[in-house]
């Protein structure tokens, strides 16, 4: 049963990775940037997410705040971070992001304190016994279920709705868009609104998970997303899907089985090296 | 005094360690977000045969060359994967460098390695050595713009699938560049270890490699001089504004933000636009 | 007559497209072969199987009886290859005599330690200036190629292509972007390194050229080769006219 323990686990995980790398995987589709500070606004999303509960004790409404707010400075960071350095070479971008990661978690620290913060009455910590001797917090199924309710919409509105449409057609050929009468500004920044709302879900769901929520909570996550889309194929987001699961379920079993000589931050990268080495457009990628 | 000492030691090591990098990412145009591990490489080389009663001075080319080593594995990787690839997958190398020393008993695990022994010299002698192997490196890297070599690193930044269609063979000269780059690492490393006499896993983490891309982009991707200055205030600007401790690393990452946002070719395009100017003011 | 160039049974597919379907073409020493068709024709793709950018799904290339099928580009270019490309490329971050420089010092490049070891770059320079000059940007030498129109970038990829010294020079669209002057020019420059022994196959649109010094033309649309032979005969054929008239250009 072990097995299976380990395989159920790592879908809780990669599923969370799933909704970080998305985000990413949606700005790097669009912009071609290595958005480091996403992870930043994983952790906000952490922080919103605790804060409007204790006040208001409703978890859900603690939810959609997070998602609207980080939402929103997401489009703020685009508009004054990216956008202004857009038509410089890439690792231009990359760095000012990693600088604004950094910046972010210093001032959460500052702001929030550096022990973090945990839920007053944490919700949603009954259990399930899925089989004899393995149980599931409500909190963790509620993850599953959250990252297939919400990226299944995402691909359904992407293929049935005008903006849907012009997000994609936007993607593949901006210029080609724009000749459409596409506005290429609009798509971006509801682009930014998308992947930082999905980190926000991702950063309330963690802190739900820990009952914890530190300013450093999005150190390894943000790296860890980076070799996610670039497993997936950079931009493709089925590859950066698939990317998130097969990691969760490697690392749920590696650090079982390879813990004596790799940790199991570290299987991520050994993995996404074997990777790309073997297919250097990724898993799903096209060449 | 032993302040002052401690402090030019520490800049003359960063200003090699900046300056192998340059060499791959200026220089060459590869983008690397792994480079302190080969500094870590090159630390753990030499400290541990310094522990065993190497002399130190032997455990310098010997740094060098087990740090240009892993570099030329890594310059492979380099010829598979490109740009934003390249860049993850030297990340990759980092965290993989750092997950594994963690691991090795005989490196010191977690703990790192503590009591390396000190160079068989005085510290004002160490210093000496310090900046004259960072000025033989500056020297070298100097040399190499103008050579025949620079110009096809030059080529190589420029447009890498050209520089072939010109008939040269660009994967040797990239891997040239690792193996050259890494190997100064290395030798950064092994000073490294020995003017801090401790060295653990998380002195060569991600942060690290970081900071040190940092300082060649703040000083001028590229830019020998640029670079060289970057390199020695970055590495004791920490140590300088200790008084505003806790707002340390917020200002260091708002400094390299702003630099990035609003002069992204560095203090070299700075100084190198101011000089146009004063030249078009005074005909 | 000696083969410099043969090239056999190549077939390039992307995705659906047949873009280069079952072609076989042989260049002798001292050719200057023009090779035409309608736009995406396969012309650009033939050039791209012959220097390794594009890899096919079947047949070869020989160069002086050589095959070519394991080497990388540069090794190509070692072997005897030269490209200028339709789309040019240049360096954009050196100037136009340094573009041209850096192509003149494959001795000092071929391999990295001698790189390493050579400092001077003026005998290569003078030699780029002359290069700049025969083309006609003898003007413009320490310009950087941003500054300047297509027309002069077009002859920079010619200049950077001489400069190797090729046993077969490969010109995709030089003449595009230029006015009628310069490419008469520049079509003279070609004529007469053919006359001086130089082996050439030259893609070209602009027929009038073409025809002006072209002994031998190659037709192909479609990916299909339609023709080849002497100039003339070629442009007798009932296909090539129904390929250009009745087709799409
Ligand atoms: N890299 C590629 N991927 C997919 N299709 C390609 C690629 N390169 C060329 N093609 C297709 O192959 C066909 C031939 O293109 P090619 O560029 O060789 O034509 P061409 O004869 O050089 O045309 P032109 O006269 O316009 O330069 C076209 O249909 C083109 O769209
Ligand atoms: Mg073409």
């Amino acid at each position: 049963m072990l097995y299976l323990e380990l395989f159920i686990q790592g879908i809780v995980q990669g599923s969370i990775y799933g909704l970080i790398a998305l985000g990413l995987t949606l700005v790097y589709g669009l912009l071609r940037i290595l958005h480091v500070a996403h992870a930043a606004l994983f952790t906000l999303g952490g922080y919103i997410g605790v804060i409007v509960t204790n006040f208001t004790g409703s978890f859900a409404l603690a939810m959609f705040v997070a998602m609207i707010v980080v939402g929103v400075i997401g489009m703020a960071v685009y508009k004054f971070a990216y956008e202004p350095i857009l038509h410089r070479p890439p690792y231009i971008a990359l760095i000012a992001s990693i600088a604004l990661f950094i910046a972010s978690e210093e001032i959460y620290r500052i702001v929030f304190g550096p022990f973090g913060l945990s839920y007053i009455n944490p919700p949603l910590q009954g259990q399930i016994e899925i089989f004899s001797g393995f149980r599931l917090k409500h909190g963790e199924i509620l993850v599953m279920v959250i990252a297939v309710v919400m990226l299944s919409a995402l691909a359904w509105l992407s293929a049935n709705t005008r903006t849907g449409v012009a997000w994609r057609a936007t993607v593949t050929d901006p210029e080609m868009a724009a000749a459409f009468g596409i506005k290429i500004q609009n798509v971006r920044y509801l682009n930014f609104f998308i992947a930082s709302a999905l980190a926000a879900v991702a950063g309330v769901l963690v802190a739900l998970l820990n009952n914890l929520v530190e300013p450093t909570m999005g150190s390894v996550p943000s790296y860890k997303a980076l070799a996610i889309i670039v497993l997936g194929g950079l931009g493709s987001i089925r590859g950066t899907l698939v990317a998130a699961l097969a990691l969760g379920v490697i690392e749920a079993y590696g650090t079982i089985y390879l813990g004596k000589i790799l940790d199991r931050d570290a299987l991520a990268f050994a993995f996404l090296i074997i990777v790309l080495m073997v297919r250097p457009q990724g898993l799903l990628g096209e060449k | 005094m032993a302040y002052e000492i401690t402090l030019a030691t520490t800049m003359a090591i960063s200003v090699l360690f900046a300056l192998s990098l340059n060499f791959i990412s200026g220089f060459c145009g590869q983008i690397s977000l792994g480079h302190a591990a080969f500094l870590g490489t090159g630390a753990y080389a030499s400290a541990t045969l310094t522990k065993a009663s190497v002399p130190f001075l032997l455990t310098l080319p010997a740094s060098a060359v087990i740090a240009g080593f892993f570099g030329f594995l890594i310059g492979l990787a380099s010829l598979r994967v490109r740009h934003d690839f390249l860049a993850i997958t030297t990340m990759g190398v980092g965290f993989l460098f750092v997950g594994v020393v963690r691991k090795q008993d005989f490196l010191g695990g977690e703990l790192g390695m503590a009591g390396i022994p000190s160079p068989d010299m005085s510290r004002e002698m160490f210093m000496v050595f310090c900046i004259f192997l960072a000025a033989v490196f500056a020297v070298f890297s100097l040399y190499i713009r103008r050579s025949w070599m620079g110009f096809v690193f030059d080529s190589i930044a420029d447009n890498e699938d050209v520089t072939r269609i010109l008939g040269i063979d660009a994967s040797r000269f990239k891997l040239a560049a690792f193996v050259i780059g890494t190997a100064g690492a290395g030798i950064a490393g092994a000073l490294y270890a020995h003017h801090f006499r401790y060295i653990g896993p998380d002195s060569f983490g991600f942060v690290q490699s970081v900071s040190v891309l940092a300082m060649v982009i703040v000083g001028g991707i590229g830019s020998v001089w640029g670079v060289a200055f970057a390199a020695a205030i970055l590495s004791v600007l920490p140590l300088l504004v200790q008084f505003v401790d806790d707002y340390k690393l917020l200002l260091y990452s708002a400094l390299l933000f702003a630099m990035m946002r609003f002069a992204p070719d560095g203090i070299a395009g700075i100084v190198r636009r101011s000089a146009a100017r004063f030249r078009r003011a005074t005909p | 007559m000696t083969p410099v160039l043969q090239i056999e049974n190549v077939t390039v597919r992307f995705g659906g497209v047949t873009a280069v379907h079952d072609v076989s073409l042989t260049i002798n020493v001292g050719e200057l072969v023009g090779f035409i068709g309608p736009n995406g024709a396969g012309k650009t793709t033939l050039m791209r199987v012959i220097t390794g950018i594009v890899k096919p799904q079947q047949g070869r290339v020989l160069l002086e009886g050589r095959d070519l099928a394991r080497k990388s580009i540069d090794a190509r270019v070692g072997a005897g290859l030269a490209l200028a490309q339709q789309i040019v490329q240049p360096l954009h971050d050196m100037s136009m005599l340094d573009n041209v420089a850096l192509s003149c010092g494959s001795r000092k490049t071929g391999r990295v330690i001698t790189a390493m070891l050579h400092t001077n770059r003026e005998p290569e320079r003078d030699k780029a200036r002359g290069l700049l000059e025969k083309v006609g940007l003898g003007n413009v030498v320490d310009a950087m190629p941003a500054t300047l129109p297509l027309g002069y970038l077009k002859r920079l990829e010619v200049a950077r292509a001489m400069a190797l010294e090729p046993k077969l020079l490969l010109l995709d669209e030089p003449l595009a972007g230029l006015n009628q002057a310069e490419a008469a020019g520049l079509a003279d420059l070609i004529l007469g390194l053919n006359k001086a022994g130089q082996t050439i196959l030259l893609i070209e649109h602009n027929l009038r050229e073409v025809l002006r010094i072209c002994p031998t033309l190659y037709v192909q649309d479609n990916g299909v080769p339609l023709a080849f032979g002497e100039a003339g005969e070629v442009m007798k054929n009932p296909d090539v006219r129904s390929a250009y008239l009745g087709g799409h250009a």
